[in-house]
C-alpha cells in the first residue's frame, strides 16, 4: 500500500472533517491529494501530530483525523497514553507505518524490530484498534472509524516510494484557514 | 486576591477554557483550582511539548488555551514552541514555575531555570516575571491581551517569591 493512494482514498470518505498531517511526505501528499481548508499541515514539531489532533478532538464535536507516522509517534509515545486517558470518542489516529525514518535516509525504525504500535495503543486503553496491510482493509476500518465511537488507532503498513514535490504550505495561513472553517475569528 | 485566583480569573476573562499541563507542586494551587472548576478542561500531558501540541489543537478549532509547566519542562518544549507556535502564530500563554532563583535548593534546577528567560528572549517571545501579587491582576490580564494581539506565545514566569515554592 502506498501512502498517497491511501490518502486519496481517505479523502473520498472524509467529507469536511478536520485532518492533522504529520511533517514531511505525509503533509506533502495530503496537499497533492486534495488541498482543503480543514487540512492542518505540519512541517515541524515532530511527534506532535496526534497531540494537536487530541487538542482539537477535545474542542469540537466533529470527528478529527490524525495522519501520523511510526518514527514521529516513537518520539512522543506518551501522546498515546494521553489519548487513552482522555478517551476522546471523536479521535481517529491513522499511523502510516513504513518501519523506517524514510526522509532521513531510510534507517529502520523500532517497528521493524518488533515494536507494535497497535499493542501500545491497546495497552493504553484505546478501545478501537487495527493493523492493516492493504487499501481494502484500510478503507473498511476507516469507514467504521468515521461511523463508530472511538478513540480509534489504526496502524497502516505502507511501502515507501518516490517523494512528491514539497507542498507550498504556510503555517500562519494554515492556522488562519483552519480556524475560519470552525467559525473562529481570524485573529 | 491570592495569586492563584488571579490567574484563574484572568483565564476566564480571556475565554481560555482548555489548559494542558505537566504537574508541578509549586503551582499545584492554581492547577488544582482549574481542575476543580467545570469551566475548564485540564489535560494532563506526559511531557511538556505534548501540552503545547494539545493547546495548539484547541486553538486551531477556535478554543483559547494555555499551558502550565516548570522551567525544566520549558526546556522540553522549546522545539514545539519554535517550530509550531511561532511559525503558525498561536497565542498560547505559557505559565511557568521559574526555578533557579532565590531559595532554590536543587543544583539540577539552576541551569535550565537561569536559561529560561534568555531562551525566550532569543526566540523573540515576550515574558513577564511575577515575584509578588502587587499589580499582578494588571500584569496577567495585560499579558493575555498582548498574547492575543501579537498572536504569539507569552510566558508568565512565577517565582518562588510569588508562590512559596518547594523548599527542600
Amino acid at each position: 500500500m502506498l501512502r498517497f493512494e491511501a490518502t486519496q482514498m481517505l479523502l473520498r470518505h472524509i467529507g469536511d472533517l478536520p485532518i492533522v498531517s504529520n511533517l514531511g511526505p505525509t503533509t506533502d501528499e495530503l496537499w497533492h491529494a486534495g488541498h482543503r481548508d480543514r487540512n492542518f499541515y505540519t512541517y515541524g514539531n515532530m511527534g506532535l501530530c496526534s497531540s494537536i489532533a487530541l487538542g482539537m478532538a477535545l474542542s469540537t464535536e466533529e470527528k478529527v483525523v490524525s495522519l501520523d507516522g511510526d518514527g514521529s509517534l516513537l518520539m512522543n509515545m506518551g501522546s498515546i497514553a494521553s489519548i487513552g486517558r482522555e478517551q476522546p470518542g471523536n479521535l481517529v489516529v491513522v499511523v502510516w507505518d513504513n518501519e523506517q525514518w524514510a526522509q532521513t535516509g531510510h534507517q529502520s525504525s523500532h517497528t521493524a524490530f518488533g515494536t507494535d504500535l497497535e499493542q501500545v495503543a491497546r495497552s493504553c486503553s484505546i478501545p478501537k484498534t487495527a493493523t492493516v496491510n492493504n487499501l481494502e482493509d484500510l478503507e473498511a476500518v476507516f469507514c467504521d472509524a468515521l461511523e463508530q465511537e472511538g478513540p480509534w488507532f489504526i496502524v497502516a503498513k505502507i511501502e515507501e516510494t518516490e517523494y512528491m514535490p514539497v507542498a507550498p504550505i504556510e503555517p500562519e495561513m494554515t492556522l488562519y484557514r483552519f480556524r475560519q472553517s470552525f467559525g473562529a475569528s481570524g485573529v | 486576591m491570592p495569586w492563584n485566583d488571579i490567574i484563574v480569573d484572568s483565564l476566564k476573562k480571556w475565554d481560555t477554557s482548555l489548559v494542558a499541563y505537566v504537574p508541578d507542586i509549586s503551582i499545584d494551587r492554581v492547577t488544582t483550582l482549574i481542575d476543580e472548576d467545570p469551566y475548564f478542561h485540564l489535560v494532563s500531558s506526559s511531557r511538556e511539548e505534548e501540552a503545547i501540541g494539545v493547546a495548539v489543537g484547541a486553538y486551531a478549532t477556535g478554543r483559547n488555551s494555555a499551558v502550565f509547566m516548570q522551567s525544566s519542562g520549558f526546556g522540553n518544549s522549546i522545539n514545539a514552541i519554535a517550530s509550531l507556535c511561532i511559525p503558525a502564530r498561536t497565542p498560547i500563554p505559557i505559565f511557568l514555575n521559574l526555578r533557579g532563583g532565590p531559595g532554590e535548593f536543587n543544583i539540577a534546577q539552576v541551569p535550565m531555570g537561569r536559561a529560561t528567560r534568555p531562551i525566550l528572549d532569543t526566540l523573540g517571545l515576550v515574558h513577564f516575571t511575577l515575584e509578588d501579587e502587587h499589580n499582578m491582576e494588571k500584569i496577567v490580564d495585560g499579558a493575555l491581551k498582548l498574547c492575543h494581539a501579537n498572536r504569539q506565545p507569552v510566558a508568565i514566569c512565577m517565582t518562588q517569591l510569588l508562590h512559596g515554592g518547594k523548599l527542600a
